[in-house]
């Protein structure tokens, strides 16, 4: 089986791993939308030192996380030499050809783009490396609770998430023996310009899609049998709850996020202090 | 003995497009009783799934009634509670598992029932011993042997507590290692706890120690008897397009071939008996 990149799970046991699903799916959009503020690099550092430390805490080798961001690299490359040459803002210009400008500022904003997007990748695999795929359809379903009451059948949402995760595995498996069944009969899949070879692929995705809706039938009737929507009101067996380790997480998230609106807000950007301490420190030694 | 499951007249027939209803099933008629193990063999189309999806109210069938511990499946007040107590494991075990981790999947089902937390946390726990799978408890079913999944859609089904299993065809996916698995799981739930087994198959083998065999054809009961009152009528069982055990075929043929010698063998134990005995009394 390939490696499905998505909703990765890093099955050991820590405290992270055992925070309530809720929480760490809330967390992860606040973090998602704090990123956007931090506007200093010493944010930049002290989110990259609480990613570090949360890989600590769960257990989970910081190289993996790392990798996640293998898979942006491109954009990656391709955004911060975009923001590079064409920076909109008012710049001194120190080096020009043709349209293309560099500058101190594009430096900058080409640098702290490039920190954001990477620090937002490693931030949210956090959420898929510590949460198994139930835990998370269970938090989501508890967090959209509110929404039964404008008649959102949240419940049956939450099954089809979790069927959906389910399948994922099996239909990359399916379509692995199509493709080989369908090469061993001489389909060639390799060479060729784009359209040739997507015209290659629909041998093998006529054939996927046939599959699919006859295992959906017969998951039909298992759902059935096992008596879905018998009752009305659906049990759980796994009850998440809100635990002390929950209010310690809470309050260092809370630490981080206040700390990167007061450096944008309040102290206007940490950077500049920590400059002039270190024009100070360096004054201090000349003095010497 | 009571009744556990009884079908009476009961015909089904699917809609097609061509020639409006073709009949898959035709004046069934029989009973089950309670804490039996019935086999049900028949080639492809005999109408054996359709029967199976009709024990617990899948299909209602078009002419006839089907009554389960006396409730009709019919009525749709009562449909849940057919469901729960036959409980049923399907061919292909890929399909029929809704979550990714094994206890997930085995609580869906008290879950849709609602029952308690702690009852069903108890009920994951029996239903994970009954098939010999405990220690799978947290893993996910992608990895395992398709006997070990099958295994643990038998689990899914007795976490409900059902008093019959309705096996479709779940061995027919499964290499012999895991079809063996998988019998003697049903075999121990049958003897020790008493759950009625409606074993749907075309291994022949695993008909041999059931109390019962139902051969379908063409919709219909064909033949209903014991094993080896069913085994015993060699050329017949060729008409149905069904073939006996090997040993039950070897005996055949060599009672015709002018030996002395039972039609009704059906264990290799009993056949080497049965030789023994000829070439002693030469």
């Amino acid at each position: 089986m390939r490696d499905v990149a998505f909703g990765q799970y890093y099955p050991v046991s820590s405290p992270i791993h055992r925070l309530d699903p809720r929480l760490k799916i809330v967390f992860t959009l606040l973090y998602v939308v704090t990123m956007f503020f931090v506007s200093s690099y010493t944010a930049y550092a002290v989110i990259l030192i609480f990613l570090l430390a949360l890989c600590g805490f769960s257990h989970i080798p910081p190289s993996a996380m790392f990798k996640s961001i293998k898979g942006i690299i491109i954009l990656l490359i391709l955004t911060s030499v975009l923001n590079l040459f064409f920076y909109g803002g008012e710049t001194s210009v120190v080096w020009q050809w043709w349209i293309f400008k560099i500058s101190p500022e594009a430096i900058d904003s080409a640098l702290k783009l490039m920190l954001r997007l990477i620090l937002l990748i490693m931030g949210t695999t956090m959420l898929t490396f510590t949460t198994g795929a139930t835990e998370l359809t269970d938090g989501i379903e508890s967090l959209l609770k509110p929404l039964n009451l404008i008649k959102i059948p949240v419940r049956d949402l939450a099954i089809i998430m979790s069927i959906a995760l389910r399948f994922i595995p099996i239909l990359i498996d399916e379509t692995d023996k199509i493709t080989m069944a369908q090469k061993s009969r001489g389909a060639d899949f390799d060479s060729g310009n784009i359209f040739k070879r997507a015209k290659a692929l629909l041998p093998v995705l006529i054939p996927l899609f046939v599959g699919a809706f006859r295992k959906a039938d017969e998951l039909a009737d298992a759902l059935d049998a096992r008596c879905y929507n018998a009752s009305p009101k659906r049990t759980r067996m796994k009850k998440i709850t809100f635990a002390v380790r929950d209010l310690i997480a809470l309050i260092v998230f809370a630490a981080l996020v206040a700390f990167v609106f007061l450096d944008k807000y309040l102290i206007g950007g940490a950077d500049t202090y920590i400059v002039k301490l270190f024009n100070i420190i360096v004054e201090f030694f000349k003095g010497l | 003995m009571s009744t556990a499951i009884g079908l009476y007249g009961v015909s089904f027939a699917y809609d097609t497009e061509e020639e409006g209803q073709a009949y898959a099933l035709k004046d069934v008629s029989f009973e089950i009783e309670k804490g039996s193990f019935v086999a049900v063999v028949g080639h492809n189309g005999s109408g054996k799934s359709t029967l199976a999806r009709l024990l617990n109210g899948l299909l209602i069938p078009t002419v006839g009634r089907v009554k389960v511990f006396g409730y009709d499946t019919c009525d749709e007040d009562t449909i849940y509670e057919i469901r729960r107590r036959v409980g049923m494991v399907f061919q292909n075990p890929d399909n029929q598992m809704v979550a990714s981790v094994v206890e997930d999947d085995i609580a869906f089902g008290p879950e849709n029932l609602g029952v308690e937390r702690e009852e069903i946390i108890r009920r994951v726990d029996n239903a994970l011993a009954s098939v010999g799978m405990s220690d799978y408890r947290k893993s996910t079913p992608f990895r395992m042997s398709g006997g070990q999944k099958q295994r643990i859609a038998i689990a899914g089904a007795l976490a409900l507590c059902p008093e019959v299993l309705v096996l479709d065809e779940s061995t027919a996916m499964l290499d012999p290692k895991g079809r063996a698995e998988v019998m003697g799981v049903v075999r121990r739930l049958n003897r020790e706890q008493g759950i009625t087994v409606i074993h749907i198959t075309h291994y022949m083998e695993e008909t041999l120690d059931c109390d019962r065999v139902i051969v379908m054809d063409g919709g219909s009961v064909a033949l209903d008897g014991t094993p080896s009152e069913v085994f015993g009528r060699g050329e017949e069982l060729k008409r149905y397009k069904i073939s006996p055990p090997y040993v039950t075929w070897l005996a055949d043929a060599l009672a015709r071939a002018g030996l002395d010698i039972d039609r009704a063998i059906y264990t290799r134990e009993e056949m080497e008996e049965s030789l023994c005995r000829l070439l002693s009394k030469d």
